[in-house]
């Protein structure tokens, strides 16, 4: 049990006890830490959907449906405060938002013509990295690494889903742990 | 006509392919590795992990696969034959891993240790029909998608 939820190793019989008040917590919600809603950011309930944090924690990214249509939104995690996407605006709806460590890259599908198609957001220089994949298909979903150095996508192709998995290292400058914290906003 | 010297030939080679749009490169034996598996789908990558959701004949289960070793590990007490996963996520040490399954008619949101082949149930309250799940890469907090009262909302979750 050592390092399970933070409990070091101990002798068996206490160890059961604590075992079991760790299990009756987690019953009750109280062993596992606090559950909050996502900030609302002021917006009036809607649904939303497919949330992504940032390594660091720090920005939450997630699906806002606005007028049947699905748009990204990107948020600080403690103030709420919404974050502009200039890129994002229109090609909806969106998908699949993912974020690196310190939220220099934002990641996700976007409409374009009758086609979705992977984009890559580079919060700090202002580009915007449309990426086409090798081989084709339609991209449903995708994971993009913390340190952007990768991205997964799920492909559906011939009617069967894959996952395809892409280097990005020479596109993208890594984004590391402990790295710029500029990414806020302007 | 004069032959195009192969120097010039080359220099509008490298012109051309400076207009061409940037590529993401294919992992090629990852992704040979990957179509082996059967279909897959949900990927998450987290430091040298991908966690999918794969299957073969319908049957599917979570798979984690070391991108520096190109191999599957072994995940221990995480798939059950009568479960349906429906979401995955892996933390960058590839320890943790947050999990959304269908298991006898109940939707349930699990995390698992992979060090010790742990499985615990984590509680959706208020109640709710957890969906999608991400695991922060430090593994400390959960982002949950939750179908309640007919809206789709996102929880978030401190893991000690």
């Amino acid at each position: 049990m050592q390092d399970w939820l933070g409990i070091p190793a101990i002798p068996l019989r206490l160890g059961g006890l604590v075992l079991l008040a760790l299990l009756l917590g987690a019953c009750s919600g109280l062993g596992l830490g606090s559950r909050r809603a996502a900030p609302s950011a002021g917006l009036a309930a809607s649904n939303r959907q497919e949330p992504a944090l940032s390594g660091d924690g720090r920005l939450l990214a997630s699906l806002i449906e606005q007028d049947g249509r699905l748009r990204m939104m990107l948020q600080e995690q403690n103030s709420g405060r919404l974050l502009p996407l200039r890129h994002w605006r229109g090609h909806t709806p969106h998908g699949s938002p993912a974020l690196s460590w310190n939220g220099r890259y934002l990641a996700g599908l976007v409409q374009q013509g009758s086609q979705r198609q992977v984009v890559v957001d580079d919060r700090l220089s202002g580009r915007l990295w449309r990426l086409p994949l090798a081989g084709g298909g339609d991209p449903q979903r995708l994971s993009l690494a913390p340190d952007g150095q990768r991205l997964a996508v799920e492909v559906l192709r011939n009617g069967k889903r894959q996952v395809q998995v892409f280097a990005l290292d020479g596109l993208l400058e890594p984004d590391l742990p402990g790295g710029s914290s500029l990414l806020g906003g302007p | 006509m004069m032959p195009m010297p192969l120097s010039l030939l080359l220099a509008l080679a490298m012109a051309v392919a400076g207009c061409l749009p940037p590529q993401a490169r294919p992992m090629l034996p990852i992704n040979r590795r990957l179509e082996q598996n059967g279909s897959g789908r949900e990927p998450a990558l987290a430091g040298r992990w991908l966690a999918l959701i794969s299957g073969r004949d319908g049957r599917e289960q979570v798979q984690l696969l070391d991108l520096e070793q190109g191999l599957l590990r072994p995940l221990p007490g995480l798939n059950r034959a009568d479960a349906q996963p429906l979401s995955v996520s892996v933390d960058a040490r590839g320890e943790r891993l947050a999990l959304v399954r269908q298991l006898g008619g109940r939707t349930e949101l699990l995390l698992y240790r992979r060090s010790q082949g742990l499985l615990l149930q984590l509680p959706v309250e208020p109640a709710g029909v957890p969906r999608r799940v991400q695991l922060r890469a430090d593994g400390r907090q959960l982002a949950v998608e939750v179908s309640r009262n007919g809206l789709w909302q996102v929880d978030l979750l401190n893991l000690p």
